[in-house]
């Protein structure tokens, strides 16, 4: 690697420890991480709210999935702080490393993993934890392309929008974990990787009429999809369920009616914490993680839900403006992660609210999960990384 | 660009949250309530099978299972995986196909899977062990969500006694549940025999309890309960202890012809009531338990009972058996040649050791020739093959004739064999696979298989077997092909010979002849035999009565049928063959039997014997008798030797020969068991 011969201090490399902690926190965008924190301490919250009722219904601890989120919070913390510690110089060494274990866990998955809700995306890992390898993905997808460019921007070492052999060799990168969570089959996490990568290519300033025909494949991928009959059928019930909401409220559509009408019943402020009646009578199916948001919809109404997407756009506003200034990779990399959680958010509010098809993505920072919070709390991480060294590089 | 994307996003969520909290005037209202009911199916016990004195065939027991609750499992932390795996091991199978078993089918979960609903408990070990039993019971703690539930399962009483008959069971799959809409999920169906033929009966009519679910589908209380009503009774006229005699004797008889030498790989007893046409007995060997079937076989005993080594257990040869019928079809070649003036009762015939047809030498058995002529009476007695050939090759020729005279070929014999239900399902009531029809040659079904064939034979012709070693073998079957090529669509002289003496392509099943021969001591009626009598609703009424058919009347006069029967009475002692193994019973000059030794190519002789007694003469003077008993041992040899003995026993029995008689005053029950309330 030309890296080692420039860098002394590789192969690896953290910040020395706590003696430096002001310095360190001096440079990190406390915005950006209040904002997450906010919405995982909301996220806690709203799963208790939706966990609580059931779960002594079904003679369990009320409180069991509020500790194991909050459980989750604190892992997260301790991996995302571990994350902005990393020099991100350091990106162009382990971005292949990151992308490449991605991949194996999605390998991984496919080979012995378990099936949840149809599609084959968890690996039980004991205890009764699961991983989900496609979260970690989004990623490694993130760094490794990000990494990718300025690895090849700066051998070229000019200032033009990437070539066209730059552009394949990152659609290649792209494609195979693209095709492996296809295979799953996850349709909401390919989005979401689609629509991260997409935001990598916008960022690396690739030529438009790449990213039309882009766009335009996968249109006409997606079309010749629903076709061929290559979706899954719980996939296309799915869909079916999105264009024609009043045909089987039992049946696909029952998810969807069943969080529309707990998020009407909100209202300006809500019912209240604890008496949604929808929530507590267990009407929404998984509410703890994919339909979280009809929770806050209940429960705090107008006020909590916009609460919770506005949180999300500070987040993205913070994440970009971390992006404008630094360095190709850095940007990238910020860029990707920015899209990604932008995407996943409004695609998860979005089906909650009856605008988008049901995918089974969750709520970045606020559904109930491990895997997800983990991969999200290291990218938070690493957008941290990427502006310590960017102040670093100012000063 | 991004900034600009999200910026759009952001406001396009907020609007639309706004819409749907407050702009909406339509808003969507919760219609169900808070709970909504669901349906547990209560199956119902499955109807006894009864005997022809009310005694149990096969009953209900109690027996504990082993449910499984899909949601305790999926609420715990592992989804129940530490308990489905100590679970599999207490039960001895494997926890993966344990943890298939228990999801709910859909079109993404294949089977094996539940097939009920996915509220209701999931039985994981039907007929569970003690042991089983007692560990969930007393570590409830260990196995959350595991539970024991009583339910009733078939019972046979008697093992395997007349396994082929009664049938087994099995539990309802989706394939049944799709074809029969009356079907649940609990439901055992009958796969075989008279389970399977009286099963809409016996199945009786599932209860339900209903109950509520919370939105999450779990039961939060039981609502109204119908009660199952059990299955009606069906009372047979199997006698348990004649079958039990009869499948005695016939595994003793096996067992004896081994000791000889012979391989007696398998036989069959029937034992009819000539004047009802109800079937007595049905014995077949080698058997099996329906037991194993109860709740489920395992794929190693199912593998075991259909392996070849295992030589069909399941398959009841007196019924579903067809084999050539060697010389006890001569009581139909008699019928035929007296009734169209071949042969004179008055008249003798001769009987050589050998006579040549069509330019084909063919013999008596063991080459056995007599000097003089033969009456029907001796020709009957002595079995002499000879002495029936020579009708069959001069009806065979003016047959030719009437052909080139374009008229229709009589066919005299096969109209005979047709009249004694040869060709023709018994129409017992058993399931359509299970009763063999027999068969026989004639010109039209020759013609008609040649035709099918015929590309075939002359493409193995042309191709001449290059991969049948040995070349003898080889050339053996070339020229087999070529002359089928060409001349398969002829009927000959030889082969109308070989059906007068029940050889060829003449086959019967134990039980048609059984029906034949009752023919010959009642008067003359074929019936369609039954083995249920009556189906008894839990009241103790009889809600159906079945009775056996007179399908037609054999074209043969009284006359004819008193001759034969007398000619093969065993009071004449060494005049008739088969007698002598009773030479020396009290009852001898009351019983009568036409021997059968059948030649089967490759194979040893199938050795039968077709008896009646106690024979009487009713006020028209016409011969009666009160059983029909039938025997068949495959590859046992003569039919004097091997059948003789093990019919004895049977007579023996139903005489009370040597022991009180197996069935009261030796005669077929004729009244049905009372029974009072339930049996079970």
């Amino acid at each position: 690697m030309t890296l080692l011969a420039r860098d002394p201090r590789a192969p690896f490399s953290l910040t020395p420890a706590l003696s430096q902690l002001g310095r360190r926190t001096q440079r990190s965008d406390w915005v950006l991480t209040a904002s997450a924190l906010a919405l995982a301490l909301i996220g806690a919250v709203l799963v208790w709210a939706a966990t609580r009722d059931l779960q002594r219904a079904a003679g369990g601890d009320p409180q069991f999935y509020l500790y194991r989120h909050l459980f989750n919070i604190a892992i997260a913390a301790v991996l995302m702080l571990a994350a902005s510690r990393l020099d991100a110089r350091l990106l162009r060494l382990f971005g292949p490393v990151v992308y490449l274990a991605s991949l194996l866990g999605l390998v991984a998955v496919l080979a012995v993993g378990s099936s949840v809700n149809g599609a084959r995306a968890w690996i039980r890992v004991g205890a009764g934890f699961e991983l989900q390898p496609s979260e970690f993905m989004k990623l490694g997808l993130i760094v490794g392309t990000a990494v990718l460019f300025a690895h090849r921007a700066a051998a070229r070492d000019d200032d033009r929008p990437p070539t066209t052999p730059d552009v394949l060799l990152a659609l290649g990168l792209i494609g195979v974990p693209l095709a492996l969570i296809m295979l799953q089959p996850d349709l909401g996490s390919a989005m979401v990787l689609a629509a991260a990568a997409f935001g990598v290519l916008v960022a690396a300033r690739v030529r438009a009429r790449w990213l039309i025909g882009l766009l335009l494949l996968g249109v006409v991928t997606a079309v010749l999809a629903v076709k061929t009959g290559l979706l899954a059928e719980y996939q296309l019930e799915r869909f079916v369920t999105f264009t024609h909401p009043g045909r089987d409220t039992q049946g696909a559509a029952y998810n969807v009616t069943q969080a529309h009408i707990a998020i009407a019943h909100g209202g300006l402020f809500g019912t209240g914490l604890f008496r949604g009646p929808q929530t507590n009578g267990g009407f929404v199916p998984e509410q703890r993680t994919d339909f979280v948001f009809s929770v806050a919809g209940e429960e705090f109404g107008l006020a909590g839900g916009g609460v919770i997407i506005a949180l999300f756009g500070v987040l993205c506003w913070r994440g970009l403006r971390i992006a404008r200034k630094a360095g190709t990779a850095g940007r990238l990399v910020a860029a990707g992660i920015v899209c990604w959680f932008a995407v996943q958010a409004f695609q998860n509010i979005g089906m909650n609210l009856g605008l988008t098809p049901v995918t089974g993505l969750p709520l970045p920072f606020v559904s109930y999960g491990g895997s997800s919070m983990f991969a999200q709390a290291l990218a938070i991480g690493l957008i941290q990384a990427v502006r310590r060294r960017t102040a670093a590089a100012e000063r | 660009m991004i900034a600009t994307l999200v910026a759009s996003m952001v406001l396009t969520l907020l609007g639309r949250l706004y819409y749907v909290q407050l702009l909406d005037r339509h808003k969507p209202l919760q219609l169900a309530g808070s709970v909504y009911p669901g349906t547990i199916i209560v199956p119902a016990p499955r109807g006894a099978i009864l005997d022809a004195r009310g005694r149990p065939l096969v009953d209900n027991v109690f027996a504990r299972v082993l449910t499984v609750d899909r949601q305790t499992l999926q609420a715990l932390p592992d989804h129940g995986a530490a308990v489905l795996s100590k679970l599999a091991v207490l039960l001895g199978v494997d926890a993966l196909t344990l943890a298939q078993e228990i999801q709910p089918c859909s079109p993404t979960v294949p089977a094996p899977c539940w097939t009920g609903q996915p509220y209701q408990p999931v039985p994981v070990a039907v007929d569970a062990t003690t042991a089983a039993v007692l560990t969930v019971s007393e570590h409830r703690e260990d196995f959350p969500g595991v539970a024991v539930a009583t339910v009733t399962l078939p019972n046979y009483p008697g093992g395997s006694l007349a396994a082929q008959l009664l049938g087994y069971t099995g539990l309802v799959t989706a394939a049944d549940l799709a074809n029969d809409a009356a079907l649940t999920d609990a439901d055992t169906i009958g796969r075989s025999g008279l389970q399977q033929q009286y099963d809409a009966v016996l199945r009786g009519t599932d209860g339900t309890q209903l109950v509520s679910l919370d939105p999450q589908g779990e039961v939060v209380g039981p609502g109204p309960t119908v009660p199952a009503v059990p299955g009606d009774t069906l009372i047979t006229s199997i006698d348990a202890d004649v079958q039990r005699l009869a499948e005695r004797s016939l595994v003793q008889q096996i067992q004896a012809s081994r000791a000889t030498g012979q391989l007696a790989t398998a036989g069959a007893v029937v034992v009819m009531d000539p004047n009802s046409g109800r079937i007595i007995a049905a014995a077949s060997y080698p058997t099996y338990d329906p037991q194993l079937f109860v709740g489920g076989i395992s794929t190693a005993d199912y593998a075991k009972l259909t392996a070849p080594a295992a030589n069909d257990p399941l398959l009841s040869r007196a019924i579903a058996g067809q084999y050539a019928p060697g010389s006890t079809f001569k009581l139909i070649t008699a019928s035929s040649d007296v009734m169209h003036g071949e042969i004179s009762l008055n008249g003798t015939y001769p009987c050589p050791g050998s006579l040549s047809i069509d330019g084909r030498v063919k013999t008596n058995y063991d080459r056995e020739s007599f000097a003089y002529p033969l009456s029907l009476r001796d020709a009957l007695g002595y079995s002499c093959d000879t002495f029936f050939y020579a009708p069959a090759a001069a009806e065979y020729y003016a047959d030719q004739a009437r052909v080139a005279a374009g008229r229709s070929p009589a066919e005299y014999l096969q109209r005979m064999a047709a009249a004694y239900g040869v060709g023709t399902a018994p129409g017992v009531d058993l399931p359509a696979g299970e009763q063999a029809s027999g068969s026989f040659a004639d010109r039209a079904s020759r013609l008609a298989r040649w035709t099918a064939d015929k590309a075939r034979y002359c493409a193995d012709a042309a191709a001449g077997f290059p991969t049948v070693n040995p070349p003898t073998r080889r050339a053996y079957l070339t020229a087999l092909a070529k002359e089928n090529c060409t001349d398969g669509w002829r009927y000959r002289a030889g082969d109308n010979a070989d059906m007068a003496i029940g050889q060829g392509e003449t086959t019967m099943s134990p039980l048609q002849l059984a029906v034949a021969y009752s023919s010959l001591v009642n008067g003359g009626r074929i019936f369609a035999p039954t083995l249920g009598r009556a189906v008894v609703d839990g009241a103790g009424r009889v809600v159906r009565t079945i009775t056996p058919a007179v399908r037609n009347t054999v074209p043969v006069s009284q006359q004819v049928r008193n001759y034969i029967a007398s000619s093969l009475s065993f009071s004449r002692g060494w005049a008739v063959s088969g007698a002598f193994a009773y030479l020396n019973s009290p009852y001898r000059d009351l019983i009568g039997g036409k021997t059968g030794t059948a030649e089967v190519f490759g194979h040893g002789d199938t050795s039968w014997l077709a008896t009646w007694g106690p024979v009487s003469t009713d006020a028209r003077g016409a011969v009666r008798a009160r059983f029909v008993v039938v025997g068949i041992v495959e590859q046992a040899g003569t039919g004097a030797t091997a059948a003789g003995p093990m019919l004895k026993r049977i007579w023996d029995g139903l005489l009370g020969v040597g022991g009180p008689a197996v069935i009261p005053h030796s005669r077929p029950e004729t009244t049905l068991p009372t029974l009072t309330g339930r049996s079970r």
